[in-house]
């Protein structure tokens, strides 16, 4: 009896101890939480995702990283299924698509979000390209695609172009001249270069696809397919808006001029093009810088960066936006706050090349000053600095990637010579009244 | 008691000595102690005693045991294709809060698109290329495998299964590797056979439906050589006796007796074969990269038409409208497929 009395006691105690230590938690011990993110390219590098966890324990970030259009349409089926991730990213050309249906993301201009307050910390155009037709702030801006010309100094050397970038910069102020140069360029191939191409079919050229020229002459203007009419879809200029037909005009010079090795981007071929140096320029946005050095690392050094002509451009571009139907929205929140603060951009920057939307860093020292070794020490901060202050905003109307598509397919067509630019043209416009309207 | 099985002996059109009772019903079963000609009408109690066989269950299990597979296809085969030809009949943004109503708007339009009919064009083009060296591949191949002097014959017909098993999209971008216009295999092997150009497999437009057709040629060829065989092997040896005793060659053996044996093989993988091949979307797909099926459309299928219309355009009832058309032309296709069989078949028995 004695025993049991003695057990009884024991364990009463032991129980009280336990249960005390369970209930005096530890003040900073947080439930776990897993955050999913869908993504795409380079978007959620995957330095943020060890430095969130060393800052948040108990926060798992879960990324789904899809192709650029199967990420949104399997957006836009979740959208129905209201099975959404916490954190989406939308690229820039679907925006102009999501801008319309502002209701399937949570406005961040309410509590707790409260964006108004960082509203000013962002460049001011790729801020507008997370607003809707409303005025519901759906996502905010992650990097900016600056756009300017990666160029190979070696290939240049040989071919008798100029090797500073300074000097090259100045070969071509207009896209006239920078077709110009392409061609002079191309007459300076050796008889070996040239010879490859009968014989082995590897034709070496100015620029890997003169077809980049479109886009990149296209956002230089103030308007692209559409004007911003206040209504939810968008007014249609695609057929009036001579900026458009200026831009499609460049790119079919380009490709009358041969100037392009005709080698689409993001290929197998594009690698071995750029291992190989069978084409020396490249428009880059500076999201491409990191493409070239993964997809190229042993020609490190051999690059460097030039204006663009016609002074700045864009390409691409995200926004990180908050589903409605997210589960996790503060938590979201936190990690989406903390990734696109100007000073984490800044790190993406040194160590990705994804230039920050942050305008507030553009007087920044350290992005000012920054060097990239890969591009022989040019300092990309400043450059691609400049050419973002440059740009002027362009309102992305709903169906903005469709016309981008059918105008892509129609400089296709002209660049392998199936159609005259005039007839390629005609059936452009032709396809997209049809599709769009 | 008989020798034979129970299925040549039916499809056998001499008499047997039953007749001589005046049924016209087929051969008896061997094993049927009741129907064995003079049988007692009456039931002798068998030797099995049959009151736990399936045969003695209520009827009612029978629809348990089929229920799963009707309540799956009817989850996951007829209500999408409920709800697509519903959608059909609308504006469908997917997105948006409204739909409204068109009618038959959506049918007019696709009949009168240039694009739909490119991408049915080149969907026949695509079945053309793949079907008929197909089928002349997987018969030849069948009847080499059919050879009783083979070595390792199992090896070679497991083999056979190989490209069917692979995953589409490996495939595809290993093809799209070997039919790359600068760098790629075939076109190397063009250059060492003398051609003086490259062949652009993917912007011409028949090349194009020779690349695809290719892939899909490799997938299938062993898969229906596998089914020529069994059809070959089950052809009775007395007919091949009887032909090299008329004194018939290798190939009049071939093209006399084993080919229109496998008549209805033929019909069943041409059928099914169509049926797949108007449907053919991944290999377009990888080999394009995007939803176009080429800059000039020049490798738009029917399928890849109706996802670029859901899934880029997010016109989903459009795309359901293109849906149905597909389903029609199969059953076209098919059922003119039936009838030329049926036909040819009927003209051999006269």
């Amino acid at each position: 009896m004695k025993l049991m009395r003695n057990l009884k006691r024991i364990s009463a105690l032991l129980l009280t101890v336990f249960v005390t230590l369970g209930l005096v938690q530890p003040a900073k011990a947080a439930t776990p939480v897993t955050i999913t993110i869908w993504s795409f390219g380079n978007v959620i590098e995957p330095w943020a995702i060890t430095e969130y966890k060393k800052l948040h324990p108990e926060v798992t970030l879960q990324i789904k990283k899809g192709e650029l259009d199967a990420h949104h349409q399997s957006l836009i089926t979740a959208f129905l299924a209201k099975k959404t991730p916490d954190i989406a990213a939308v690229e820039v050309s679907y925006s102009g698509y999501f801008r319309s249906y502002p209701s399937y993301f949570e406005d961040l201009r309410k509590a707790p979000y409260n964006s108004a307050t960082i509203e000013k910390d962002y460049l001011d155009w790729r801020w507008d390209q997370g607003v809707g037709y409303d005025g519901t702030v759906f996502g905010l801006p992650t990097d900016v695609g600056g756009m300017q010309v990666a160029y190979r100094v070696d290939l240049f050397k040989k071919h008798g172009l100029p090797t500073d970038r300074k000097a090259v910069g100045e070969l071509w102020p207009t896209w006239e001249k920078f077709i110009s140069t392409g061609q002079k360029y191309n007459s300076k191939l050796t008889t070996a270069e040239k010879d490859s191409c009968k014989k082995k079919k590897i034709c070496y050229g100015f620029i890997d696809n003169a077809g980049t020229i479109y886009n990149a002459v296209l956002n230089q203007a103030s308007a692209k397919y559409y004007e911003n009419n206040n209504t939810k879809d968008g007014k249609l200029i695609y057929s009036t808006n001579p900026a458009v037909k200026k831009a499609f005009d460049t790119t079919t010079k380009a490709l009358k001029a041969n100037i392009g090795t005709r080698i689409n981007s993001f290929t197998s071929d594009w690698n071995v093009g750029m291992n190989n140096g069978i084409f020396a320029t490249i428009l880059a946005p500076a999201w491409m810088m990191d493409y070239i050095k993964q997809q190229a690392p042993k020609t490190k050094g051999k690059w460097d960066i030039a204006d663009l002509p016609g002074g700045g451009g864009n390409l691409g571009g995200s926004q990180l936006t908050i589903p409605k139907s997210a589960k996790n929205k503060t938590a979201a929140w936190e990690f989406m706050s903390w990734y696109l603060a100007p000073a984490q951009q800044l790190t993406i920057f040194k160590k990705y090349g994804l230039f920050p939307s942050a305008s507030s860093l553009y007087d920044d020292a350290a992005l000012k000053n920054y060097k990239d070794p890969f591009f022989n020490n040019a300092p990309v901060g400043a450059i691609y600095t400049a050419g973002a202050l440059q740009l002027k905003p362009i309102f992305e109307g709903k169906k903005q990637r469709a016309i981008d598509n059918i105008f892509g397919q129609a400089l296709s067509r002209v660049a392998i010579g199936k159609q005259t630019p005039a007839a390629a043209w005609q059936q452009a416009l032709s396809e997209i009244k049809k599709s769009v309207g | 008691m008989n020798n034979k099985s129970p299925v040549s002996d039916a499809s056998q059109t001499s008499g047997n000595s039953n007749g001589r009772r005046g049924r016209r019903t087929a051969a008896p079963s061997p094993w049927r102690a009741d129907a064995q000609p003079g049988a007692p009408k009456k039931r002798k109690p068998s030797r099995r005693d049959e009151s736990g066989s399936i045969r003695a269950l209520n009827p009612g299990w029978g629809y348990v045991f089929t229920a799963p597979f009707f309540i799956m296809f009817l989850i996951f085969g007829l209500a999408p294709v409920v709800y697509s030809t519903y959608i059909a009949f609308f504006n469908w943004d997917p997105l948006e809060l409204e739909h409204p109503f068109v009618g038959f708007d959506n049918f007019a339009l696709l009949l009168d698109d240039g694009q739909f009919w490119m991408a049915v064009g080149n969907t026949f083009s695509i079945w053309f290329f793949s079907t008929i060296p197909a089928m002349i591949m997987s018969i030849g191949l069948a009847a080499i495998l059919r050879n009783p002097n083979l070595k390792a014959a199992t090896f070679w017909r497991t083999i056979l299964l190989v490209p069917n098993i692979t995953s589409v999209l490996a495939i595809a971008i290993i093809f799209g590797q070997l039919f790359g216009r600068d760098f790629g295999l075939i076109n190397l092997m063009l250059d060492i056979f003398g051609f003086d150009r490259h062949i652009d497999w993917i912007t011409e437009q028949i090349p194009s439906h020779i690349a695809i057709a290719t892939m899909i040629t490799w997938r299938w060829v062993g898969y229906n050589s596998l089914i020529f065989l069994a059809a070959m092997l089950a052809i009775p040896n007395e007919l091949y006796e009887s032909a090299s005793l008329d004194g018939a060659s290798k190939w009049q053996t071939f093209r006399y007796v084993t080919l229109p044996q496998l008549r209805n093989t033929i019909t069943f993988v041409l059928i099914v074969g169509t049926i797949g091949g108007l449907q053919v979307f991944a290999e377009p797909l990888t080999l394009g990269g995007n939803f176009n099926g080429g800059d000039s459309r020049q490798f738009s299928t029917l399928t890849l038409f109706l996802y670029e219309q859901a899934f880029v355009n997010n016109k989903w009832g459009y795309a359901a409208a293109v849906g149905i058309m597909i389903t029609l032309i199969v059953l076209v296709i098919s059922a003119i497929n039936f009838w030329l069989t049926r036909r040819i078949a009927s003209e051999d028995s006269k």
